[in-house]
């Protein structure tokens, strides 16, 4: 199996049409490997979010191929980007964005339900929320455990199905920088032990020391800024 | 349980407004065909009721062509109650009079009443127009005459005790009259008894007409409803006298004029009764898409982390199930409990006829059936558009 767990290869996004167009991303390319940390970061409007969307297939490029896990997606159809999101990415959301009506279990419970697994479900998403530090949280529903600890459980939920590639978008810019630096900590214990490859997208780079790579978006181009890797094949 | 069947409930238990909302809209169409079939089939049946009752019993035997039977009713009635499936058989004959009433002085006249010639006898045992005298007791001697209730109050308050002139024409067109007394006042709730007629001795009515042993008609009534049970004993009468040329008619047939119109209006209200159903599914439509923008990011989140189309699909179409099971079920028990109700009260309105409730279980359990697809259906649109929501709603930072 190749070590390339993504690749990105001239992409390009352009909203809107005529006069109104804005290229939010302009001819991105670069390739992540299996484990590695990433942090994009850039200034706001920058097209940062539009690039984590093209990663987590949330949206299609208008030009360039977006090559997950080997497979190239843009031709894919919705239900099968559906279950690659379900099986190959998970996703961490500036807002937690646990499903309210369920319990902190039930969500963690849920991408392996959508997948269609029901082995052993409850006892994985069990054995994740006891790694984030969730323990007592288990049964409450999720709209009554505060901020940190949601975005704790969001990290689990996004960790169940072992995806190839974990994303999150400004996952600490809803919290105190306390709690910002705890779920900082977390996400990378979780990346070194489950060798999990995170991309995580974020404004303030100075809150995720250590990190393996940081890509800089300006105006919608990349730029590798902190190079450890081997990049250009 | 299904990760979709727990969502949609918890989604719907926690918003209490809506699925109040929405199971009510589905319940009160299920009520207001209820009680539009405890009403307008009440009445019809009431009347269907009465009709047996007091004029036409289970079967009704009349002459083809004539007005009256030539051949004497024993011939007729002895045949009938030799059937063990026959309670009795009574024979009826009708004629119209002018009516005279003095009273403290005064005196009134009433022209063309109808006049109603009975076996009291029989008549006791067939029919139960004996037990609509509110006051006094029926016709029981040659002079005794029944005086309905609008003929009463028409001729300036007749009462028990008084004394009636009746002046009827005869065949050759010749007058006779007859003195009676008044024995009873003849009413009924809803008037399909003899509330405008009065009631006399059939013998004394024929020997004023000059038609021995005549009758119109012959009342038979079985000792319980079995509407199958009179065709097949009709259908044996008319071929035990085949040529008497007679006429035999079960209380559908006879009462067919009356009730025809009134069937018509049944439908009309039924439909009006669905068009409440079909508007209660507009509710629900507009209670689930308020449902469906309100979870707008939820819904994103899912298909985020993977979700497909036909799972939220069937997120918001199980939310219809649930609100159409709950609200078919909370109708029908509703609806049952009016029902119940109406039927143990012998419900009717402002001294009209009491109604004839039934439970037609076919039609609840169609009408609590409909209710839950009409439910389902009506939440395919919010359903669809709930699938039309696309992921990135769930990276909104607002
Ligand atoms: N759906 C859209 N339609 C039109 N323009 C869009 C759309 N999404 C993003 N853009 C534009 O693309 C550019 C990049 O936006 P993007 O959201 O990727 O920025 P960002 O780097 O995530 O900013 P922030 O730090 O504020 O979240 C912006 O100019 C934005 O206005
Ligand atoms: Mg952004």
């Amino acid at each position: 199996m190749s070590d390339i767990v993504l690749e990105l290869q001239n992409v390009s996004r352009i909203f809107g049409e005529g006069d109104t167009q804005v290229k939010a991303l302009d001819d991105v390319s670069f390739k992540i490997k299996r484990g590695e940390f990433v942090l994009i970061v850039g200034s706001s409007g920058s097209g940062k979010s539009t690039l984590l969307n093209m990663i987590g297939l949330l949206d299609k490029p208008t030009f360039g191929k977006v090559i997950l896990d080997g497979k190239e997606t843009t031709t894919l159809k919705d239900g099968q980007v559906s279950q690659y999101r379900n099986e190959k990415l998970g996703f961490v959301f500036q807002f937690a964005n646990l499903l309210p009506d369920l319990t902190v279990l039930e969500n963690v419970m849920l991408p392996q339900q959508i997948q269609g697994i029901s082995e052993d479900i409850r006892q994985n998403a069990t054995d994740l929320l006891i790694k984030v530090g969730l323990e007592d949280q288990i049964n409450k529903r999720s709209n009554k455990i505060s901020g940190g600890q949601a975005q704790r459980a969001a990290i689990a939920r996004g960790l169940v199905n072992r995806p190839t590639v974990v994303l999150a978008d400004e996952p600490t810019g809803n919290l105190d920088s306390v709690t910002a630096g705890k779920v900082v900590k977390l996400a990378k214990t979780m990346a070194k032990e489950l060798n999990q490859t995170f991309i995580i997208v974020t404004h303030d780079k100075h809150q995720f020391p250590d990190v393996d790579r940081i890509i800089t978006i300006k105006d919608g181009k990349s730029y590798e800024e902190e190079n450890t890797m081997e990049i250009t094949v | 349980m299904d990760y979709r069947v727990n969502l949609a409930a918890r989604m719907l238990a926690n918003k209490r407004g809506s699925l109040i909302g929405a199971v009510l809209a589905v319940s009160i169409g299920i009520l207001v065909i209820h009680v539009n079939f405890v009403i307008f089939q009440g009445i019809y049946d009431a009347i269907i009721r009465d009709m047996t009752d007091y004029r036409f019993g289970d079967i009704f035997v009349s002459h083809e062509e004539e007005a009256t039977i030539e051949r004497s009713h024993v011939v007729y009635t002895n045949w009938f109650e030799r059937v063990p499936l026959v309670q009795s058989a009574t024979p009826r004959l009708s004629g119209s009079a002018d009516i005279e009433f003095r009273s403290m002085g005064e005196f009134h006249e009433e022209y063309d009443v109808p006049v109603v010639g009975v076996e009291p006898v029989s008549d006791i045992q067939a029919s139960k127009i004996h037990t609509t005298i509110s006051d006094g007791q029926y016709v029981y001697a040659r002079n005794s005459i029944v005086v309905g209730e609008t003929v009463a109050e028409d001729l300036g308050g007749v009462r028990v005790g008084d004394n009636l002139k009746l002046i009827m024409t005869n065949q050759g067109g010749e007058e006779n009259s007859k003195r009676f007394v008044v024995t009873g006042i003849s009413k009924t709730a809803g008037g399909q008894g003899f509330d405008t007629s009065v009631i006399v001795h059939i013998d004394t009515l024929r020997s004023l007409v000059d038609r021995p042993n005549e009758s119109n008609s012959i009342f038979v009534k079985l000792n319980e409803k079995n509407p199958a049970a009179a065709l097949e004993i009709r259908k044996q009468f008319l071929a035990a006298y085949a040529n008497d040329d007679l006429k035999a008619q079960t209380i559908e047939e006879a009462a067919e004029a009356t009730l025809k119109g009134f069937r018509s209006g049944i439908a009309m209200i039924n439909l009006i009764g669905y068009f409440g159903m079909g508007s209660s599914a507009f509710a629900i439509v507009t209670i689930q898409m308020m449902l469906v923008n309100s979870k707008t990011r939820e819904i994103g989140v899912m298909r985020a982390i993977g979700a497909k189309r036909k799972d939220i699909l069937m997120v918001f179409i199980l939310q219809g199930m649930i609100i159409g099971a709950i609200g078919a079920g909370a109708g029908t028990g509703i609806g049952l409990a009016y029902t119940t109700y109406a039927k143990e009260t012998n419900m009717q309105f402002q001294g009209s006829l009491a109604l004839e409730v039934n439970y037609n279980w076919s039609k609840i359990a169609e009408t609590a059936l409909l209710a839950f697809f009409l439910a389902i259906l009506a939440a395919i649109y919010p359903s669809y558009r709930a699938t039309k929501l696309q992921p990135v709603e769930a990276m909104r930072n607002v």
